[in-house]
Order: C-alpha cells, then structure tokens, then sequence
C-alpha cells in the first residue's frame, strides 16, 4: 500500500517536473487504485459478502409462475373415463400374469404391451439397442451426443428392446411431437413399476380418441434392464440420427424389427414416468427430478405446469430432492433463525418489508438449495430425461411415490386416474405451446417445488466471492515487482512488464500437467486385465507423481520446488496463480454455475491465504503461526479428494485409507462417463490451482 | 359573351347547392356498414375471434347483408388443430350457438389483417386490385359500426403481435373519412384493455365511442369453457384464474343483450353495463354524437333498418307513402329494466321523423327532392336569395366589366 502510495508521488513529481499540466486520473481509475491499495479489507469484505449472499438465497426465491400466456394449464376438463383406466389395469394384470407364468421371457412382455398399443391404434415398433457400458472418451467432451459406436461383435445374448408408439394427432401437421417415456425392467422390474405401465397406458387409450391433438404423442416403453438412461438415450440417437447400416442385432430374435422405426416430428418436450416405492407421506408424492447433464435444466414452466397440476388438481404431495442431512445441522438453523429473527424486525421498522420467513422454511429451502446446486455441479444428469437434454428437448423425470401398497387393486384404479389426467393436463399445456418453451427461465435454482432462484440473483453470490480475486492480484503484483527491484538492484534488467513471466511459466506448466492428468485416466483404462478401482486409482497416483518428476528435473526454471537464488518471487507467483484461478472460475461459471459456485467456495479462500510457511514459523508470532495454519487447513481441505472424503463424512458415509481412493476414482469415472464439465475443472482449473498454492506455501523465501 | 355569363351563372348555383347540401347532418341514412376486426393470432386467443364472431352474427341477424360487412380475422380457430370441436366456434361452454356457422364471409385473414389494410378499409385507399368485396363503400349516409377487438393498452392496439395501432392514427382515419364523407354516424366499440384511452384523439363529429375498460383498467375473459380450454388472463405479472376465453366479459355482456332483440326492436344504445360483471367499467364517449343515447335505436349500427315505402302497385310512386320504419313492437323481455323503450317514432316530439314522412321516395326525383327539402328547411330562404342574387349582380358586373 505504502509503496503505491510513494509510486503514485513519483509519477505525480515526474509530471511536474516536465511541466505538463498534471493531470487528474479519472474517477474510475482512481477508485481501481483506492480498491487495489486496500485490497486486503476489500477481500474479506467482499468473500464475506459472497458467502452471506449464498446463505440468503433460499429469502430470496421467488414463487414460480407461468410465464408463457399458450400453456393455461388446468383450463381443459380432464376426458379420462373409466374405460381407459381399466384398459390400464387390464394391461397390467396381463403382465403379471405372464410374468408368473414365463420367467425371463423379457421379450413377451415387450410384445404383449406391442399389442396392446396398436390396439389403441397407435403405430407400434421395436427397437433392439445395445446396452454397452459407458465407454470412457475423453476427448469427445461436448461433442453431440451420437458418439456411441458400436462394438465389433455383440453377442445375442445381452441386449434391450424399446417398444414404441405413435399416436398421429388427427388435424396436426405432424411436425411436432411430445414423448411420454416409461422405463420398464421386464425381468425384475417390481410391481411398482408396472403400475407406471398402468398409468401410461389409460392416458395413452384416452388420447387415441381426443380431437384436440395438435402434436403427436409418441409412448416409449424403455427396457430398463441395463439401466434407466442408456435405452433411452440409444432410441433418441436412433430418433434423430438414423444409421443406414443393418444392425447385428437384426438377425439376432424371432421379434422382426428391421426398418420399421418410425418418427414423429421436433420434440416439444418429454416426460419420464416412473412409480417406485411406498409413500412415506399420507398422500402419494411425486417427486420432480430436472436436473440434466452439466447443470442444464429444463424450461421453468415445464415444472411449473406439472407442478401446477399436481398441486392444484391432482392434490399430490410434491417435492425436489435435497440434502436429508442439512435439515438436521444445528448451524443452519441457527442462521435461519437469524434471519427470521431480522425479518420480523424489519416488519416492525416497516409493514412493507416482507423478507423474513420462518427458519422451517429457510432449513427446507437450503437442504433444497443445496441438493439442487450439488446435483448441477455434478453435472450428471439425475434420470432419463438427461438424454433429452442433449438434444435440446426440454424433460422431465416425473416419480410416483403411491401411498398403497401394488397388490392394493381397489386403490390401483384411482390412482391410475389421478396419474393419467396429471399426465393429460399436461401434456394437453405443451400441446397448446405454438413454439418451442422459451418464456421462462433456463437458467435457476429450486429451493422448493414452487421456488426458485434466478440466474440474475445467485450469480450476485459468485461474483462477490470471485471480486477479491483480480484486485489481490494487482496487489501483490505490484508488491512483488517492488520487492524484485529491491533484491537486484539493477532498475535495468528488470523490466518491469516481464517480471511476471517466470512466475507465468510455471503457473503454464502446471496447467500443462493439469491437462495431461485429466487425459491419463483414459490411458489407465487402457491397460489390459481387470482393475480394482483402488489398483486405479493407485496408478493414476503414481503415474502422475512421476510426471510431476519429469516435469521438474526436464523443464529447469519452471520447478516449483527449485530453490535457486534468483527464483520466482512468491508475491508474483500468487499473483498471476490467482489470476489464473479467477480467469478458471469464470469460465467455468458460464459452462456450469454450480460447479463454478462451489469451487470458488474452496478456492478463493484457499489462494487468498495461502503464503509461504516458512518466514511464518521462523517469527514465532502468535499471528504468523496462526495465519500459516490457516492456510495449511484451507490447502489440506482444498485437495480434491481430501474434500471428497470430508463431503462424504458429512452426508454420513466414513470412509478412510484406501478405499477412500477407490471411491474417488469411481466418482471420478462416473464423471467422466457422463461426460460431465466438472471433471475437466477438477483435472484443469482446480488441481493445478491447488499445486501452484503447495509450491506457494512451500515456497523457499 | 351570354353563354359564358349562363355558364358562370350555372357555376353559382351549383355552389350555393354544394353549400346548402353540407351544411348540418341533415343527409338521410341510407345504409349501414360493420366492420369488425379481431386483431390477435394464436389458439390462447380464441375469445378474440369468438367476440368478433358474436358480434358478426348479430349484425347479420339484424339485417346487415354481407357484402356490407368486413370481416378482419387474423387467425383460424376453428380450424385448429387444438380445437376439440372441428370447424366450429362457440362462445359459451353450453356448445349451442355454432359462431362458425355457414355463411361465414371473411373478408381479410390471418396475415392480412395489418394495420395498413385496416386503415385502407377506413380510408377507401385501396390498390386498384382489391375486389369491392373487401372494400368499406359507404357513403355520406352510412351508419358504420366499426368493432375491434385484441390486446390493447394505453393508446394502442396490437395487430397480430407484430404491430400496433395508436389512438391518433384511429383518430387520423376516422378524420379522413369524415372528409371524404365517407360515414353519417359512425360507433367505434372496442374491446379490450384500456380500451377507452384508444378514443382520445378522436374529433370528428358524428362518433359514437364506446370501450369496455378506462385507463388502468384490463377487460376481462368471460368464463372458461374446460372443452375448449383457456384460461390465465395476463395482468401486470400477475395471472388471475378467472377463466374463458372463450369470450370477453363485455361482448359477451353486449352479445346477451342483442340475443335478446329482433330486427323490430327499439332497445336504444343508452344500456348500462354492470362493472361488477364486466369487472371492469365500459366506457361511453359521446360528446361528438349529436343524438341523446336514449333517443337511438340500437339498430341505427347495429341492424339495417331502413324506412320502407309501401306502394299499392309497382310502378306508381306517389300514390301512398306510409312510413312504417320502426315498428313499435312490445319488450318481450321486460324484467330488464336497463332496456329503455324508445317511443314511438312518429310522434310529434321528433321533427326530423316527421320531415322524413313528407320526402318522396322515387330514385329520379330523389336528387330534387333533397334539394327541395334542403330549401325547404333552411330559416332564411329569403336571405340566400338575396345573396345569391348579390353575388350574381356582382359577378356579372365583374365579368361585363372584363370583356
């Protein structure tokens, strides 16, 4: 500060002393220097800022609303009759009796509901998938979805069958479509999930007599045996991007399924039904999943709708996943006693301000808030309804949690009733839409069904927590070149627009480093013989400490650990280390905000402490001591799987040793299946950040 | 020199005529014409084009021939996709009155209904291409119902959700036809929100306004018919569920009324409308309208009541002209009271009814008798004709004086 100040004379006393007029800067650049001279309270102030604007989200959720004036959910009378829910009940009953009576006989059931669709009048066919496991491509990061290839030989033996139905609108123009998708296991599928057979099959019976379809209504019954998301994923990529090669499965069944897949128009949007388990709750729950791939999420008003409907027609209990474990912290409720405590104060002051909300609410709002933010940056989708994402089709995961048990037939036909005219109402909504969905938001955050965040408020709390960043930078820049200058004595040599290129360097390499360890896990797959994920995660260990060797003894000058006289100035390193993280976190905040949101949690605190320990503990101040153990505590917390372990710890899971890295590295390679952009900030932004902060906290000054 | 002098003579007299003929509103009514334009698109409109449907099978039902009605839709509800009930329009959930009935003329659709299109109906200025069925060809004793009806706000109403029609130009056409004696009375009813700001500018006598909300105020839907399926009326951010759109509170509220009437009835325009069914308050502008409200038959827009001539035979003209033009017929409705009789029209009370008695009705004498009569009416027959003669002199002294 004090040497800005002195700098800021020189230039002044330079300007006189040629005799130019001296000359005011502006207002905005003298407010960068005020900002930049007082660096450190601003970046208390404004990380502090950050994390209260975080907490305060769930008081500020907004009640959601129909934005778009087509949809008028609810308007239309529900036509369901009792025809067509027994017509579901039948078809059910069907399937359990062939399932009693043919155990295993996955394809008999495929055709029994085959048979059932085109008697309805429906245009039906089959379409046989391989169920390949997800194949690790690193370098296929944000390619379109159609990179599934098919392996050389598939045997027979292993592979699913969709069955599918079109029903063509009577008077529409047959360019759109709406999908309704409900993923059966036909060998050990439960009897809860027939009932989504059920429920899909009375309403798909009513809307092969309507007259008001302007969209056709395309049922999909996915073959859930290798899991809910590859059957649908491979029928979107079948869908939209057809192949001309006559498949090896062709031959492969007696059930004939060459060139009969058939397509309806642009998707307007997708529901995925699904019936599970018993509801705890004394009404059935439906429980409302979005969240794709990436952080994307559906169109608002598509939740909106079926959560209008629910709510307002059916009398369904419906929730959004969140965090069980958050409802019970002591802390949390503390803060939103806190703020219902400031809230109703606030009232008193002045009828008119209305913020406050009981700490219940605020407790249930966070547990949501926070489930919704870790599943965005997780960025895997959270069900089928992810693979429709990918192709730009706004879907939702729709999970009906009855409240009697499946063997309950007296109930089954109410709650088919109730279930299908849920999916009527809507799907009747996104058949008046005239357009694609796109009045209201893409971009938010729930914090209950009927609340949400938008983009424009929580990304107040990501800014605040990354505005130290650039200003601490400038800071210690200039902090730095002053110290360089001092140590050489020689104005001269030192330029001072290339000190920071040493620093620059190695922050490079580093990153370079980065790069290739989010490379190397495909290369370890690569070795032959099974592997344990622990072996792996063992040699991804080893692997990437010996490049990190390489890296040292091969590149002089860009060693972190070198103790050479004339090395780096640590004041620069952390200057453009920051600089480095800031330029990472923002864009990663475009690509994926959760992501971003949550590293910058870790990192900011994590680069604005960190200095070299050493100087700290030769002074024995009581302040060094504490500072460097602060900065130890954030750097130990900021390692990936350190944080792992301690995210695990707190959901309740106690890991320890080495299964700890075994999980990691399924955790990692979950990610880097799904394809998920957070994979690449751990690998490339916030791995090397952590290393430049070791070299920083090690540094030999 | 005689003959130029006979012809400058002839030249006088045919102004002094011109002068005399336009002077006051004394023109008879001799047609009536109905415009009406529904200017949204989009199936979450359908009450748009319901409103106007109503109002186009009433004013047929009351007498207007469709050639003398242009009909503006900007979109096809009946033959959309989404419409439960093909090829047909209800504007009740009761499902009886077919809106979209046979003999539906539609005159300008979809695309078409721009607000350049309308201003040229209004105008006349049209392409030499337009076929006269789409053109408005009144004359300066039309009465012109012009009914409008979408998404409006303060000054304005949208057309097709591309455009927008402001008060001034409104107020602009109507001007123009006025000077181009194009109407004798014209009714503008508009239905939508702030309908009645879309009035302000307007000036020229002879206008009758009448709107189905004030400034600040949004016309609502009338009810929702679950069949048909709307709903979500948008009001400043907020949605409130009250339904239709299958038809406005105010058309619906007018359509109820003339459901009621037949083509011999004499409701006059002076009914009020209930703010607490409209929800919201219609409007009435007549400062610009001469009558008393009271004393106007709805059918003066509404229908085409023309006064008949009964003749014994053919071709004699003059033997009996009994005026039969509104026939007294009894309320059949009489518990409503907003209803106001309107008495009978050949009483003394009204001269003008009584000067129309006396008119003769054949079409070649027709052009003198209005010169008759205009003479005839004039207080100071002797004064003109003292001036006349004035000017004459002059112009002949003037003219002598120049050869």
């Amino acid at each position: 500060m004090a040497t800005e100040k002195r700098d800021d004379k020189e230039n002044e006393a330079v300007k006189t002393d040629d005799g130019s007029p001296k000359i005011k800067p502006r207002p905005i650049v003298q407010l960068g220097i005020f900002l930049i001279a007082h660096s450190h309270v601003f970046s208390v102030v404004f990380s502090a800022a950050g994390i209260m604007a975080l907490l305060l989200l769930p008081l500020l959720a907004k009640n959601t609303y129909i934005s778009e004036n087509a949809l008028m959910p609810g308007s239309a009378r529900s036509m369901l009759s009792h025809r067509d829910v027994s017509d579901g009940s039948k078809l059910v009953k069907d399937i359990k009796n062939l399932r009693l009576n043919h155990e295993g006989q996955g394809v008999e059931v495929q055709r029994l509901i085959g048979k059932y669709m085109s008697e309805m009048g429906a245009e039906v066919y089959y379409q046989k998938f391989h169920p390949e496991g997800n194949q690790f491509h690193p370098l296929h990061f944000f390619s379109g979805p159609d990179s599934y290839t098919l392996l050389g030989n598939v045997s027979c033996a292993s592979y699913g069958v969709n069955v599918a139905g079109i029903i063509r609108a009577p008077r529409g123009d047959g360019k759109e479509s709406i999908v309704l998708v409900t993923p059966y296991d036909s060998t050990n599928g439960g009897d809860y999930e027939a009932l989504s057979l059920g429920i899909a099959s009375s309403l798909f019976s009513l809307l092969a007599r309507v007259t008001w379809l302007s969209k056709d209504i395309i049922w999909l019954v996915a073959d859930s045996r290798h899991g809910d998301y590859r059957p649908v994923a491979a029928w979107l990529s079948e869908y939209h991007t057809p192949s001309f090669k006559a498949s090896d499965l062709s031959k492969c069944d007696e059930l004939n399924t060459s060139h009969s897949f058939r397509r309806a128009g642009t998707m307007a949007a997708a529901l995925v039904l699904k019936v599970d388990g018993r509801s705890e709750r004394f009404e059935d729950t439906l429980s409302i999943f979005a969240e794709a791939s990436n952080g994307q999420m559906p169109n608002l008003d598509l939740i909106n709708v079926a959560n209008y409907l629910a709510v307002h027609r059916q009398g369904f209990y419906v929730k959004v996943e969140k965090v069980v474990s958050l409802l019970s912290s002591t802390w949390l409720k503390i803060v939103g006693e806190l703020f219902e405590a400031v809230g109703k104060m606030a009232h008193t002051l002045n009828p008119d301000w209305n913020f406050g909300i009981p700490a219940a609410d605020y407790l249930e709002g966070s547990a949501t808030l926070a489930s919704s933010l870790y599943s965005q940056a997780l960025g895997i989708p959270t069900g089928p309804h992810g693979a429709f994402r990918d192709y730009q089709v706004d879907a939702i995961t729709l999970k009906v949690s009855p409240r009697f048990s499946p063997d309950n037939t007296a109930r089954q036909h109410e709650f088919f009733q109730r279930g299908a005219q849920l999916l009527e109402g809507t799907i009747r909504s996104v058949n008046n839409l005239l357009e694609k969905f796109h009045q209201s938001f893409f971009l938010y955050l729930l914090t209950s069904p009927g609340k949400f965040i938008s983009v424009g408020v929580y990304m107040i709390a990501f800014a605040l927590l990354v505005a130290p960043l650039p200003m601490v930078a400038a800071s210690l820049y200039i902090d730095g070149c002053n110290a360089l200058t001092k140590a050489t004595h020689n104005p001269a040599e030192n330029l001072k627009s290339w000190k920071w290129l040493d620093a620059a360097k190695q922050v490079l390499a580093l990153h370079l480093l980065g790069f290739i360890v989010t490379l190397l896990p495909y290369f370890i797959c690569q070795v032959p013989g099974e592997h344990s994920p622990t072996n792996r995660s063992i040699m991804w260990a080893t692997t990437i400490s010996s490049v990190l060797l390489i890296t040292c003894v091969t590149i002089p000058g860009c060693s972190p650990f070198s103790s050479r006289l004339h090395g780096t100035n640590w004041a620069v390193l952390k200057s453009v280390t920051i600089s480095a993280a800031f330029i990472g976190l923002c864009l990663m905040s475009i690509i994926n905000f959760a992501t971003a949101e949550i590293g910058a949690l870790l990192l900011v605190p994590m680069c604005l402490m960190v200095r070299p320990i050493k100087p700290d503990l030769r002074s024995r101040s009581v302040k060094s001591l504490l500072r460097s153990l602060c900065s130890m505590v954030l750097v130990t917390i900021g390692f990936p799987v350190m944080f792992f372990a301690i995210c695990k710890g707190l959901i309740g899971e106690g890991l320890v040793g080495l299964s700890l890295g075994g999980e990691f590295w399924t955790w990692l390679e979950s990610l880097w299946a799904w394809k998920s952009a957070t994979y690449l900030y751990i690998g490339m932004v916030h791995l090397p950040c952590w290393l430049l902060c070791l070299c920083i906290l090690f540094h030999p000054s | 020199i005689f003959f130029l002098k006979m012809k400058i003579l002839l030249l006088v007299m045919l102004l002094c005529y011109s002068f005399a003929f336009s002077s006051g509103d004394t023109t008879i009514h001799t047609n009536n014409w109905a415009v009406l334009v529904c200017t949204s698109r989009f199936w979450f409109n359908y009450r748009h084009m319901a409103n106007t449907l109503s109002l186009y099978r009433t004013v047929k039902r009351l007498g207007i021939p469709d050639e003398r009605i242009i009909l503006m839709l900007a979109d096809d509800m009946a033959c959309n996709a989404r419409n439960e009930y093909p090829a047909q329009v209800f504007n009740n959930e009761n499902h009886k009155l077919n809106l979209y009935g046979d003999n539906v003329e539609v005159d300008y659709r979809g695309y078409e209904v721009t607000v350049e299109n309308f201003l040229r109906v209004l105008t006349g200025r049209h392409e030499n291409a337009v076929p006269r069925s789409k053109r408005l060809l009144s004359d300066e004793g039309s009465h012109i119902l012009l009914y409008m009806t979408g998404h409006g706000g303060d000054e304005f109403l949208k057309f097709q959700d591309a455009e927008e029609l402001q008060s001034h130009d409104l107020a602009d056409a109507v001007k123009q036809m006025k000077e181009k004696r194009r109407f004798k009375e014209l009714m503008i009813m508009v239905d939508t929100c702030q309908a009645a700001t879309l009035f302000n500018q307007l000036q020229s006598p002879g206008v009758l306004a009448i709107g189905s909300s004030l400034k600040g105020e949004n016309s609502y839907s009338h009810h929702l018919d679950s069949d048909v399926s709307a709903l979500y009326y948008f009001m400043n951010g907020m949605y409130i569920t009250i339904g239709v759109s299958v038809v406005d509170r105010f058309t619906y509220y007018t359509l109820a009324f003339f459901e009621r009437l037949d083509i011999y009835d004499n409701a006059s325009l002076n009914r009020s409308y209930d703010p607490r069914q409209l929800m919201s308050t219609a409007y009435y502008r007549t400062d610009l309208y001469q009558p008393h409200l009271a004393e106007v038959p709805v059918t003066n827009f509404f229908g085409s009541v023309m006064e008949t001539i009964h003749t014994d035979s053919a071709y004699e003209a003059f033997s009996s002209r009994i005026s039969n033009s509104k026939i007294n017929a009894d309320m059949p409705l009489d518990q409503h009271p907003e209803h106001d009789l309107k008495e009978n029209l050949q009483n003394a009370n009204n001269p003008n009814d009584d000067l129309k008695n006396e008119k003769q009705k054949c079409p070649y004498t027709q052009m003198r008798a209005d010169l008759q009569e205009k003479l005839e009416k004039l207080e100071n027959v002797d004064t003109m004709v003292n001036l006349s003669i004035a000017v004459m002199v002059l112009v002949v002294i003037v003219s002598s004086s120049l050869l």
